[in-house]
């Protein structure tokens, strides 16, 4: 390999918020140029969010014995960040090779998030990407590395059950609610009282499709506040109970000191709906809804500890599942590798003349049938004649190759484009592929991963802490 | 043209198949196994069908109609039928848990007792057969169905109540209240045709041998069976009844049925319904 990845980084294991708020790029376009400009460097890409600053770069390897890259990427990073190089030396991790593949690919594949298997870092380095593409510091490699990150991302999701189960207290509440009633439209649901994260599970049942969301608080005024800033309809606190009788969903996050919903009230409430199921969500401490109310039937209530460890185990199901997804980010790896091994140009040669050879067997293989029984003479006729078709249609780029090679001392993108082109490396093609670049930043809006709500559709949620 | 000598022994090993696919491909969480499964029960499925319509376009009738044979193995086509259904309405694919197995025993059963045929009443004609066998089977195959959903909702219910956490397998189940709707038709739809063949086996006794009821084992139980029924008829729709309480009871109705079906069938004297050897 004649060229040398590295990555120098630090995220939310390595650094403490301040440091991470310090060392975070405010333009990571302008530090992709300005790095490239200070640093004998081939390639770099930047990625920069609330938990994480990723630097990866490209040198050329004779340029690497000259000069300790690492250093002086981590220099000029704390030059544009205006911050003391100790301070953030101490903090970050340096990974080189196909160990800061490695470790692209874990981030791509949100192993390496702080709520691991969440979807937004995926969308942030999609972003991440196309600006370096535009600006023009991500070239072969990068181009190739990131794709590769991609499609690792896009497996570990599909093969594995990393992003299958909800990490929120929220989300997992709207889980639940699933679980008991199947679809969630044509439900209703009551907010009782307010706080973020009832308005959050309350917003989620919305985005699956309840029908209609009741609110009620003790101050009508913020009922009908909140009502209207969720479409919803305000309910006096006085005609809670009576009005549950039409509810399914009841999120409750009141102050008050004892319990506002009693079992003797379901009870009746119960037999006016005529059993039909009711799911209590009790997110307020002390608890609002009396915990007899569960043992009635049809009536399922959570509090917020039974929710917190649905979140934890599922936690730890996805922790399970990380150990699939590492196999398959080192599967990936190796194929990264041998990629880059084939970048040199007697690989492709010879990759090239294995093609020919392939095609010009199976197009004789076929004529030959069509033929019926031919002498040996005309056998060996044909055999040459396919032979030299193909030797001659891949002189010329060959020539051109090592025309390339020999006076830019490498010819890498030309190389990447004929093997992409003869499709050497046997990858899927798929038909959108090219899409990629330009349609990274449509598929998701890509604010910040710490100022979204993550979990409306397989996204977390936004009572966790800060992720990506 | 006929259907070759082997084909109970393919049939039991589709459905055999089907069972052991579908409970590993949900084990595993594998669609693949699962849709493999599932093509193994259908093509044992229209295998059976074949078996079925050749034993009625081959015989004599009125004589394969009440043989042991052909009766069980209509009730396991009836399972797959309604499973069938229920899986193109409700979207019921999971329980394939139930209706594979199920038809696999009364296929197997019917295979079983070849030969043995039971007493026929006088009086059996095809209006006979689709008023009493017809409707009895269908209301089974649903029982089975229903008491297959009902397990199915105790089960995840148990796990939500107690809040002892999903597992993988569990949380691809469908909704308590798919559960509960599998509940409420199987009642409402099964009831009556159970009610239905009930007394057109009660009319056909009185006109073959001017007798309603003859204290016949079977007769009894099914007397028991149809006052369950009838109950749970009564609380699901007047009441209200709705998830534990009634697919506890629809499972209580469906293990009556076993009984009746394999237990006094078999190993009881019964006037009508017997097929001891």
């Amino acid at each position: 390999m004649d060229k040398n990845i590295f990555l120098v980084g630090l995220n939310h294991r390595s650094a403490s918020v301040d440091v991470r708020e310090k060392f975070a790029l405010t333009s990571v376009t302008d530090f992709e140029k300005s790095l490239l400009a200070a640093c004998p460097l081939r390639e770099v890409l930047a990625l920069s969010t609330c938990n994480r600053v990723e630097i990866l770069v490209v040198a050329d390897a004779d340029r690497c014995a000259e000069q300790d890259i690492t250093e002086a990427v981590l220099r000029h990073w704390a030059e544009t960040c205006q911050g003391p190089l100790d301070v953030l030396r101490t903090h970050t991790y340096m990974h080189q090779g196909l160990e800061a593949v490695t470790h692209l690919f874990r981030v791509a594949a949100s192993l390496d998030s702080m709520i691991m298997g969440e979807p937004q870092i995926l969308g942030q380095l999609k972003k991440s990407y196309r600006k370096a593409v535009e600006t023009g510091t991500a070239r072969v490699i990068i181009n190739r590395l990131l794709h590769k990150s991609f499609s690792v991302a896009k497996r570990v999701r599909t093969e594995t059950a990393i992003a299958s189960s909800a990490v929120s207290i929220s989300y997992a509440a709207v889980e639940l609610a699933k679980k008991i009633f199947g679809e969630l439209s044509g439900k209703t649901a009551m907010l009782i009282g307010a706080g973020e994260m009832a308005e959050l599970a309350a917003t989620h049942l919305l985005t699956f499709g309840i029908d209609k969301l009741y609110i009620c608080n003790r101050t009508y005024a913020r009922a009908l506040e909140l009502a209207k800033t969720m479409h919803g309809e305000a309910v006096f606190f006085e005609d809670m109970v009576e009005r549950l009788r039409g509810v399914d969903i009841i999120i409750s996050s009141t102050g008050s000191p004892t319990a506002i919903i009693r079992a003797k009230d379901i009870r009746e409430v119960l037999k006016k709906r005529r059993n039909r199921a009711m799911f209590f969500i009790d997110i307020a401490v002390p608890r609002d809804i009396d915990p007899d109310v569960n043992s009635l039937d049809n009536v399922y209530l959570y509090d917020i500890d039974d929710l917190k460890e649905v979140v934890e185990e599922n936690m730890s199901a996805r922790q399970g599942e990380a150990v699939k997804a590492s196999a398959i980010v080192d599967l990936e790896v190796d194929a990264f590798a041998t990629w880059m091994k084939s970048l040199a140009l007697q690989p492709t040669i010879t990759d090239l003349f294995g093609r020919a050879e392939d095609v010009a067997q199976r197009e004789l293989a076929k004529t030959l049938k069509r033929l019926g029984p031919v002498d040996e003479e005309t056998h060996e006729a044909l055999e040459v004649l396919v032979r030299s078709i193909g030797h001659k249609l891949l002189h010329e780029p060959i020539c051109f190759l090592k025309r390339r090679t020999r006076e830019e001392g490498s010819a890498e993108r030309f190389i990447d484009v004929t093997r992409r082109i003869f499709n050497l490396d046997g990858d899927a093609v798929n038909p959108d592929a090219h899409l990629d670049r330009r349609s990274a930043a449509e598929e998701e809006p890509l604010e910040c991963e710490c100022c979204r709500d993550p979990e409306p559709d397989q996204t977390e949620s936004g009572d966790q802490p800060k992720q990506q | 043209m006929g259907l070759p000598d082997f084909l109970p022994i393919l049939i039991i090993g589709l459905y055999f198949f089907g069972t052991a696919f579908y409970v590993l491909g949900s084990a595993l969480r594998n669609e693949r196994i699962k849709i493999m499964a599932l093509v193994l029960g259908g093509v044992g499925f229209a295998l059976h069908g074949l078996d079925l319509a050749q034993q009625l376009a081959g015989a004599q009738a009125p004589g394969p109609l009440t043989s042991g044979r052909f009766l069980f193995s209509l009730l396991g086509l009836g399972i797959m039928f309604i499973f069938l259904v229920l899986w193109w309405r409700l979207k019921m694919r999971f329980l394939a848990v139930v209706a594979l197995p199920l038809a696999l025993v009364f296929y197997a059963t019917a295979d079983a007792t070849s030969g043995i045929k039971a007493t026929l009443p006088p009086m059996l004609t095809w209006l006979f057969f689709l008023l009493h066998i017809g409707t009895l089977f269908a209301s089974m195959a649903m029982l089975a169905m229903g008491a297959g959903a009902g397990a199915a909702f105790l089960h995840l219910e148990k796990r939500i109540k107690t809040k002892t956490g999903l597992k993988k397998f569990q949380q691809d189940m469908p909704s308590l209240d798919t559960f509960d709707k599998v509940n409420h038709w199987v009642i409402v739809a099964g009831f009556p045709l159970y009610a239905l063949g009930l007394v057109s086996g009660f009319v056909w006794a009185w006109l073959s041998s001017k007798r309603v009821f003859s204290f016949d084992p079977k007769e009894i139980l099914a007397l028991v069976m149809l006052g369950l029924y009838a109950y749970l008829f009564h609380q699901r729709l007047a009441y209200g009844w709705r998830g534990r309480k009634p697919a506890v009871l629809l499972i209580g109705v469906f293990l009556l049925m076993v009984v009746s079906m394999l237990g006094i069938n078999f190993l009881v004297p019964t006037t009508f319904h017997g097929f001891k050897p």
